[in-house]
């Protein structure tokens, strides 16, 4: 099946009236249709075109797996050598109780999770990881995402090390989790998001109006208008016909001090001919919009700088997003108003049907306008709609570029850091590396010997906060429990993150994400 | 624990196999160093969890599929559930015990059925119904109470009910309530005891605004897709068909809708209108995926679980998380309100104009946040002000709407405020400015 029909929710507002479907969209559609809302169809065909492999058939595992089957991820392939032992059939849902014990586990849960989605392809695979590692490391990089749930310290080691070598491989997530308490990691190069759902809306550009808005907002006469017309211009206009008379008279500067702010909002609400013209009541709350000149933010002038858009770096070869943002970084400096490229979205106000058309109308000529020195910026070619999304998007841009596993437990300055700033989370974070390495090395956990693990990361002689004791004491308590309510807000927030880095859509997590269940609270440490 | 058991035909078939609970059990059976003194480890608390403790979920959709599947696994065995709804295709996202095969069926008996199938040994009681139709007796029964709901006024209802069954005679009547919610990356999960700590209703500030759009905005001047769509919907749709009601479910009335606003908006030269849009106005659509109902859940249910055994300390009392922009999430102690019309026991003073009509204090109970009671009927102890039902009545009283809220009530006088979708009176003491 195709998804083509779904293309009107991101484009709606490229797709006019006429266009829209009169019948009820096709089934797949209505399936997904609470979730094409959050990540519309761009989203949703990264999903379907993504490969993802997880590193054992546990109860979390399997409620990560749920959580990507459902929303429709292509293919997963479940590595797993071990049959269903009594205790997996007990806590894990994706196994049918005491009928699957003995059987290969990864086949159970791999037919049980297929039931949720027809359209998944789903794979069991019985090797070991040591032995795919040995003889066949390129097979791990076909797939689009890993995740790894306690899985030993050092063959973690080995395969984090693979995946580290080349920037294209697969992102690896690292899971861990013993009782109430877990912690997970992304192990990327580089993330770029265009499509962030950033929730600062772009600029409306009052303080720099293009051509055809301030003419028309100057065109207006306020005196002879018919009043009712007069109780419907749109907020936007009023506004950049005031600071445009404000700036006449002050020397071209927008108001700044508290007293010249208050002056110019009783200005606008002095333009009023009837008391109750809510249209200018909205300008004079929007007016914080005259009083800081629109520019660059600040976390988009920054990627300006990355080293990825440098002459040196920028190839052919690279990917389009930073051949877009190396264009987005001309386009501010040669533009006139040196500002992103304008979106045409409008923010509904008080308005009639006309006005707010026309209002429209300007925005989108012009938004079209500078999409097209925009592109004339690329050095490259780029598709069409990316090229729009891009632009759309331009102020919620990111760039994250991430750690190798285990990075951060290495560094002591970052640790010594984050034992004054987040000694809690930290706690939680050694914790679980510290039953992890013990476990590998075959030892009973404990307290004596979590303790000393963990006081061997942080260094000798430097004091841990009390968090510890009762962090460690937790473990000893339950060393192997995987408890299924644990399992399932990790199957939660495993599978939130991978959806985000599968679909470059949203900010996915950095550093370790720690969890404790007992106050039920979340953390991040070592970003 | 018993051994599997084999019956006489040689098939298995006790639930309760050896190591079934090695997981869970490493938790029962000794304390945790943030454990309360009070907790008994070991069979004890592992046959209150298996063979007493009585649970109720409330609501079989995103969060109760997830809810009865968690407690399940975690050893709680008498499940009972309730929801008055049917299975739809949009469900099949999320609510993963359902099928393509169960379209239109309830969700409350097949969430039941598939729990029973695959987790044995567990007894999941489904009602297909409304909360409303249980009585006091009914919600006695259960030692805890979940709630995985979408609807604002059933958690009203459910809380308020909970709040009154509390006898401080009796501890055995407080039941502690477990709410979960989400939309989109966002969600939330909180514990209530009633009376004891804040209550549904003491948070109703905290509630989103819907978006209304005003009615002359809709008839005169629209300037988005969804004004058409609503013109559509609330204007031509009565209209036109008269007394025949608007079923959101029903493709056919979506795609009337769809093409009178789409008709308007070509009027007005508006752009956007599409069948998605169309039903995601009428409908009140809120996104929703499988990971962040997984997430609610599942500390809704880890809640149950510790306050059920008191195996570790339970959430105190609100825990807040937002997926959006990395993980963000806030745990805090929400406070009861003091003028709680359920909880709080005192009645709320609103200073009011002289000059205020009836139909005016309507209007301000409706619309503000920590009030928002929808149809609300009004009396003072001597007499009735105005009463939404039933017709007759409402014709009485009609008259008072107009008439000044200073002629009916004396200054510092109490005003009785009632609705039918709620289960508690409001009361209010007037004093004029
Ligand atoms: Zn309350």
């Amino acid at each position: 099946m195709t998804i083509t029909a779904t293309r009107s929710l991101e484009a709606q507002d490229i797709e006019g009236a006429t266009t829209a479907l009169q019948s009820q969209p096709d089934s797949k559609t209505r399936r997904y249709d609470r979730q094409l809302r959050l990540w519309a169809a761009t989203g949703q065909a990264a999903l379907e075109s993504s490969r993802v492999l997880v590193i054992s058939g546990s109860a979390t595992s399997t409620a990560i797996l749920k959580n990507l089957v459902l929303p429709g991820i292509g293919h997963f392939t479940i590595l797993d050598h071990e049959s269903v032992s009594p205790a997996d059939a007990g806590n894990n849902f994706f196994l049918e109780g005491f009928k699957s014990i003995g059987k290969p586990r990864a086949d159970e849960a791999v037919r049980l999770l297929s039931e949720l989605n027809e359209g998944v392809e789903g794979k069991a695979d019985h090797r070991t990881l040591e032995s795919i590692l040995e003889s066949e490391p390129q097979w791990l990089t076909s797939f689009t995402l890993i995740i790894a749930h306690n899985l030993h310290s050092s063959i973690l080691a080995r395969l984090s090390s693979l995946l580290w070598k080349d920037h294209t491989y697969p992102a690896l997530m690292v899971v861990r989790s013993t009782g109430f308490l877990a912690e997970f990691f992304i192990q990327f190069h580089e993330h770029t998001i265009i499509e962030s759902h950033s929730e600062t809306a772009p600029s409306l550009r009052i303080d720099k109006p293009f051509p055809a808005l301030k003419e028309h907002a100057l065109s207006l006469d306020y005196a002879t208008m018919d009043p009712t017309e007069h109780g419907h211009i749109p907020y936007v206009v009023i506004l950049v016909r005031a600071l445009e008379e404000w700036k006449q008279s002050h020397e071209g500067n927008l108001p700044k001090t508290y007293e010249e702010k208050k002056q110019f909002k009783k200005g606008v609400l002095a333009l009023k001919v009837k008391s109750d013209e809510e249209n200018f009541d909205e300008a004079e709350a929007q007016s914080y919009r005259c009083f800081t000149e629109t520019k660059v933010p600040s976390e988009i002038s920054t990627l300006f700088d990355d080293s990825a858009i440098s002459p040196e770096s920028l190839r052919q070869d690279s990917s389009p997003f930073f051949h877009l943002l190396s264009a987005l970084k001309e386009f501010t400096i040669q533009s006139e108003s040196h500002t992103l490229p304008l979106t045409s979205t409008l923010p509904d106000m008080k308005s009639d049907t006309k006005s707010y058309i026309h209002l429209q109308r300007l925005y989108k000529i012009r938004a079209e306008e500078e999409k097209q020195a925009f592109t004339s910026y690329l050095r490259a070619s780029v598709d069409d709609e990316l090229i729009d999304s891009f632009v759309k998007n331009a102020h919620g841009l990111q760039v994250l570029r991430g750690r190798q596993w285990g990075a951060f437990d290495a560094d002591k300055e970052a640790l010594a850091t984050a034992l004054l700033t987040s000694p809690k989370e930290l706690m939680i974070h050694l914790s679980l590396s510290a039953l992890s390495a013990v476990n590998s090395r075959g030892v009973k956990p404990t307290l004596e010997a979590l303790r000393e693990e963990v006081q061997a990361i942080i260094g000798e002689g430097v004091v841990p906060p009390d968090e510890l004791e009762h962090n460690i004491g937790e473990l000893v308590r339950a060393p192997t429990a995987e408890l299924p309510n644990m399992a399932a807000f990790l199957g939660g927030m495993i599978a939130q993150e991978a959806i985000k880095m599968i679909t470059k859509q949203y900010i996915p997590v950095k550093g370790y994400c720690v969890i404790d269940l007992i106050e039920t609270w979340t953390g991040v440490v070592g970003a | 624990m018993a051994d599997t058991l084999v019956d006489s035909n040689g098939t298995v078939t006790s639930s309760d196999w050896k190591d079934r609970f090695y997981h869970v059990d490493q938790i029962l059976d000794r304390p945790g160093p943030r454990t309360d003194p009070s907790f008994l480890a070991g069979d004890e608390v592992k046959d209150f969890l298996r063979n007493n403790c009585k649970i109720l979920v409330i609501g079989a959709g995103g969060l109760g599929c997830e809810i009865l599947a968690n407690l399940a696994l975690t050893g709680f065995k008498d499940i009972h559930v309730i929801d008055m709804d049917t299975i739809d295709i949009s469900n099949l996202n999320r609510q993963f015990l359902f099928r393509q095969a169960d379209v239109g069926k309830p969700k409350a008996i097949v969430a039941a059925q598939f729990v029973m199938n695959r987790v044995p040994g567990v007894k999941v009681t489904p009602y297909y119904g409304r909360i409303q139709d249980k009585d006091d007796a009914y919600y006695l029964q259960f030692n805890l109470v979940i709630c995985g709901l979408d609807s604002v006024e059933a958690r009203r209802w459910i809380n308020a009910t909970l709040v009154n069954l509390v006898d401080p005679e009796n501890p055995e009547s407080l039941k502690p309530l477990i709410d979960g919610g989400t939309e989109g990356f966002k969600g939330q999960a909180r514990v209530i005891l009633p009376t004891v700590s804040s209550c549904y209703e003491c948070s109703l500030d905290m509630l989103n605004k819907p978006t209304a759009f005003p009615i002359c905005t809709i008839a005169n001047t629209p300037r988005l897709p969804e004004h058409c769509i609503e013109w559509a919907s609330v204007l031509e749709w009565p209209r036109v068909h008269g007394d025949k009601k608007l079923d959101t479910d029903d493709p056919e009335h979506i795609g009337w809708l769809l093409s009178v606003a789409s008709a308007r908006a070509k009027e007005f030269k508006i752009e956007g209108v599409t069948w998605s849009l169309t039903q995601g106005v009428v409908k009140n659509v809120i996104p929703a995926i499988a990971s962040t109902n997984a997430i609610v859940a599942a500390s809704c249910c880890n809640e149950a679980f510790k306050i059920a055994t008191s195996s570790a300390a339970y959430l105190n009392n609100y825990f807040m998380l937002i997926g959006t922009d990395g993980v963000y999430s806030y745990t805090f102690e929400h406070e009861k309100r003091d003028h709680c019309p359920v909880c709080g026991g005192e009645s709320l003073e609103i200073s009011i104009s002289r000059e205020w009509t009836v139909e005016r204090l309507i209007e301000m109970l409706t619309e503000s946040q920590n009030i928002q009671i929808k149809r609300p009927s009004l009396s003072t102890p001597l007499k009735s002000i105005y009463f939404q039902s039933p017709p007759q009545l409402e014709e009485a009283t009609r008259p008072n709407l107009e008439k000044k809220v200073s002629e009916l009530v004396p200054d510092g006088g109490e005003v009785t405020v009632t609705a039918s979708t709620l289960p508690f009176s409001l009361s209010l003491l007037i004093t004029y400015t």
